[in-house]
């Protein structure tokens, strides 16, 4: 709480992303795609094979333009964008891995002056040299791979470190080698399919059947690298992480059973147009698979994110920045005095620094969908058991009268009227409308902490006491504050569910 | 629950800072190559510059100079923000999307000194050196101006309480305006070092580096001291500040540095001038802390030495110079096959 607050109508995790997509296709492809050019070029001068060296010369450019700009770049921007939208947890990183850092940037900067060697080398150098400076270009990406890994699986994974805060039981955590692995395989699976675009761009002929086939090998031993690599990954994740997330979100956990799916799409592609009609490989084609291999990864990155919830630094830093550490301080004293930059507006401050970082009024992630027609006792309701809501949140760890500015400032931006005017709806469907705003966000009916069998055999009677004491139920749940139509409604959508909530 | 704290430093605050300088000097000197070497291509007096050799040698230069710009760029921010983190998230926080917008526009930059490079039609370089230079000028102003915020943080909250969407930049041009330009001409002044030294061949193009060393060291010193007043206050601290002594070794070393340059002794001048912009940096980092010193003393920070992983650094930093010097010998050491 010791910064500003970069307060956008974008949201946090959309400009992330946008930037750090980009940034790791490009960078993994970087890596893979110097293991394939150097491997190439060597087998080319081997058979004397002039049409090959020809293309891999031509790749080289691409590559270069690719990986030396877009790809450095976006890593600064990295660097940029973390700085502004989580400064706290960017300190933290810094000062506990600069060292790591500092060795990345060493290998870094080897690889960019072999690439730039490699690429103007073609032309001047023998092919002894130029294929020398091909592996300490790969060698140099592939540890600079290996740093970092190092540092982004100690965001999800840091182990021991959190007991001894020694930097190699955080460099080391138990996500390191299954990720380094798997991660190498996707260099070599996008090597292979990044080829395979350049390669399509060719007319129908003996060499571009030759270079399908060999770049469809490379994406598939990519491939054959990360299937098995991720399931070790996923189970080298401490099981209360994973547990966590299944519960409370099953998007990311979804994502797993639709990357096999995309994984399954990869390789029948590749067997087919890479191996039985290597010659029909068009632009078309190869993009498809191309843009699977993206998805797949994206997938994999969208899941290690989401799975990491609701910390930025597992167990130690929550995505809003407040620390864990710091947890009995902000319930003695509350957070408005641990901020260093105010504005005059408590509830607006409280909201930046308790919820902006993942949800907007009205833009990303609203929070006018989920509160319009409620009012500010059920909103703080909310406040107060936010960890417990679907979607693993982290909890609001400040003070009762912080909790009440906060509600009131959510609340006055929120919709006033009834949930049944605002949606035009009554009987029944009202009832369910109410059920998803009001108990649906911790109560899911055959899903998330679904209370469907204590449900079994209410009456109309039971119902309404269960309705008046719903703020007693439990510490984290709210009052039952909706008017007398939304009982109403509410209880008769109850009764329809059939027992067992199914 | 006892965490580990992360408000320490893992090796001594003069190591770190002395890092820092180091780095950062290799940035602006690669930084500076490209910015002062695309004005003296295209305001030097040259005649049918396009066609000449040693223009467009240095065009060709340009795109490596600017990878080396990218990555020389990234330790000393790296350090910079180990030792004052508050002070740079905030203020770049404050001019959230200027701050933002600049590796957007670095890459444009580097786009548009590749299309010089590259371009058969030689009419067009002249545009994409123009389009470089703007982008460059774009960075070069939101970092002095990002930069001078750093060192006031009472004008940061005042700015944040004011609007917090990240569109504000820095009001207090007094406090960085001089300092920029005084930044533009060294840059320049630094390029046209390396225009004569790499078109030393050249007569023409030797005589336009000549130039613009000259009067771009004459008016960034100028500019300098403009700077220097400006600190009001400030003053009386800097000069009993150990920066007085490396700007004053600074300031003659960059005249040490013009004569060797035109009596063509261009590895006397080329030392000379780099240890004169290490100086100059050396001088800006006491400026800084001069300025901070109500708000933070960084010699407050907790020191938890980490000697085994920085050992690997140094390790892998000597690696890295090896590896570069072995590979730029294999580049040069043979003709085309």
């Amino acid at each position: 709480m010791n910064y500003p607050f970069w307060d956008i109508e974008i949201g946090y995790g959309l400009l992330m992303a946008s930037i750090a997509i980009i940034h790791v296709f490009v960078s993994h492809f970087a890596i893979g795609g110097g293991l394939y050019l150097v491997v190439a070029e060597w087998m080319a001068v081997k058979k004397n094979d002039s049409q090959m060296l020809d293309y891999l010369q031509r790749m080289t450019k691409f590559f270069v333009l690719v990986t030396v700009v877009f790809g450095a770049l976006t890593g600064v921007g990295i660097w940029f964008i973390i700085g502004l939208l989580n400064p706290a947890a960017t300190e933290a990183l810094i000062h506990h891995f600069v060292w790591a850092w500092a060795i990345e940037w060493t290998y870094f900067g080897i690889e960019i002056a072999a690439a730039i060697l490699y690429f103007y080398g073609w032309k001047r150098m023998s092919s002894r040299d130029h294929q020398t400076i091909g592996w300490i270009y790969f060698g140099a990406a592939w540890m600079s791979l290996f740093v970092i890994n190092g540092i982004v699986t100690f965001m999800l994974t840091p182990g021991e470190w959190l007991l001894t805060g020694v930097f190699w039981d955080g460099f080391f955590n138990p996500t390191f080698w299954s990720s380094l692995v798997l991660r190498t395989g996707v260099c070599v699976m996008l090597a292979g399919l990044f080829a395979q675009v350049v390669a399509s761009r060719y007319g129908p002929s003996d060499f571009k059947g030759r270079i399908v086939r060999y770049n469809s090998g490379w994406a598939l031993a990519g491939l054959a690298i990360v299937v098995p690599a991720f399931i070790w990954y996923i189970s080298q994740i401490p099981s209360d992480i994973t547990d966590t997330a299944r519960e409370m979100m099953r998007l990311p956990m979804n994502s797993i059973g639709v990357s096999y799916w995309y994984a399954a799409a990869i390789g029948i592609l590749l067997v087919i147009f890479g191996f039985l009609i290597p010659r029909r490989m068009n632009l078309l084609f190869a993009s498809v698979m191309m843009l699977f291999g993206l998805a797949w990864f994206g997938s994999y990155e969208w899941f290690r994110e989401s799975v990491r919830k609701p910390y930025v630094i597992q167990g130690y830093m929550y995505g809003n920045a407040t620390e864990v550490a710091n947890e009995e301080k902000y319930r003695e004293e509350g957070y408005l005095p641990q901020m260093g930059y105010r504005t005059g507006d408590d509830g607006a401050d409280l909201f930046r620094r308790a919820c902006r970082s993942c949800h907007t009024i009205d833009g990303y992630h609203p929070l006018k969908p989920a509160y319009n027609g409620t009012e500010t006792e059920f909103i703080a309701g909310t406040i107060r058991g936010a960890h417990v809501i679907k979607g693993n949140m982290p909890p609001f760890m400040g003070i009762e009268a912080e909790i009440q500015k906060l509600a009131e400032y959510i609340y006055v931006r929120m919709d006033s009227r009834s949930i049944a005017e605002i949606h035009s709806l009554y009987g029944k469907e009202l009832g369910q409308k109410v059920y998803d705003l009001r108990c649906g966000k911790c109560h899911e009916f055959g899903g998330f902490n679904d209370k469907a069998e204590s449900l079994v055999g209410l009456e109309d009677e039971d119902y309404h006491d269960l309705l008046d004491m719903a703020g007693d139920l439990a510490e984290e749940m709210p009052p039952f504050t909706g008017d007398t139509a939304e009982r109403e409604a509410l209880i008769e959508y109850l009764r329809s569910i059939p027992e067992g909530g199914n | 629950m006892n965490l580990p704290d992360y408000n320490f430093i893992s090796v001594p605050l003069w190591l770190l800072s002395s890092l820092h300088i180091l780095t950062l000097t290799l940035h602006f000197a690669a930084m500076n190559f490209v910015f002062g070497g695309i004005v003296v291509i295209l305001l030097g007096r040259i005649n049918d510059r396009w066609n000449n050799p040693a223009v467009q040698k240095l065009i060709k230069l340009f795109p490596t100079a600017m990878a080396a710009t990218v990555t020389l760029g990234v330790a000393p921010l790296l350090f910079v923000q180990m030792v004052f983190p508050k002070q740079i998230y905030s203020a770049s926080i404050v001019s959230g999307w200027f701050w933002l917008a600049i590796f957007g526009v670095a890459m444009l930059a580097y786009y548009f000194l590749y299309g010089a490079a590259f371009t058969k039609k030689l009419g067009r370089q002249a545009l994409y050196l123009i389009l470089a230079f703007v982008g460059l000028v774009y960075i070069s102003f939101i970092y002095s101006a990002t930069f001078a915020l750093t060192e006031n943080p009472g004008l940061i909250k005042m700015l944040y309480a004011a609007g917090q969407s990240g569109l504000i930049i820095n009001p207090d041009v007094g406090s960085y305006l001089f300092r920029w330009i005084h930044m533009i001409l060294g840059a320049i002044t630094v390029g046209a070092f390396f225009v004569g030294w790499i078109g030393r061949d050249n007569e023409e193009v030797l005589k336009a580096g000549k130039v613009f060393y000259l009067w771009g060291m004459v008016s960034a010193m100028v500019l300098g001291f403009v700077y220097l007043f400006t600190f009001g206050d400030f003053m009386l601290p800097f000069m009993r500040s150990p920066g007085i002594w490396w700007m004053t070794a600074s300031l003659i070393l960059s005249l040490g540095s013009l004569y060797f340059f035109f009596k063509q002794k261009f590895l006397f001048s080329g030392t000379m001038l780099f240890v004169s912009l290490l100086g100059m940096i050396a001088t800006r980092h006491y400026a800084r802390l001069v300025h901070l010193a109500d708000y933070y003393r960084p010699e407050e920070l907790t020191v938890k030495p980490e000697w085994g992983v920085f050992f690997i650094f140094l390790v892998s930093f000597l690696v890295m110079l090896a590896v570069i010097w072995y590979m730029l010998h294999l580049f040069f050491k043979r003709p085309a096959k």
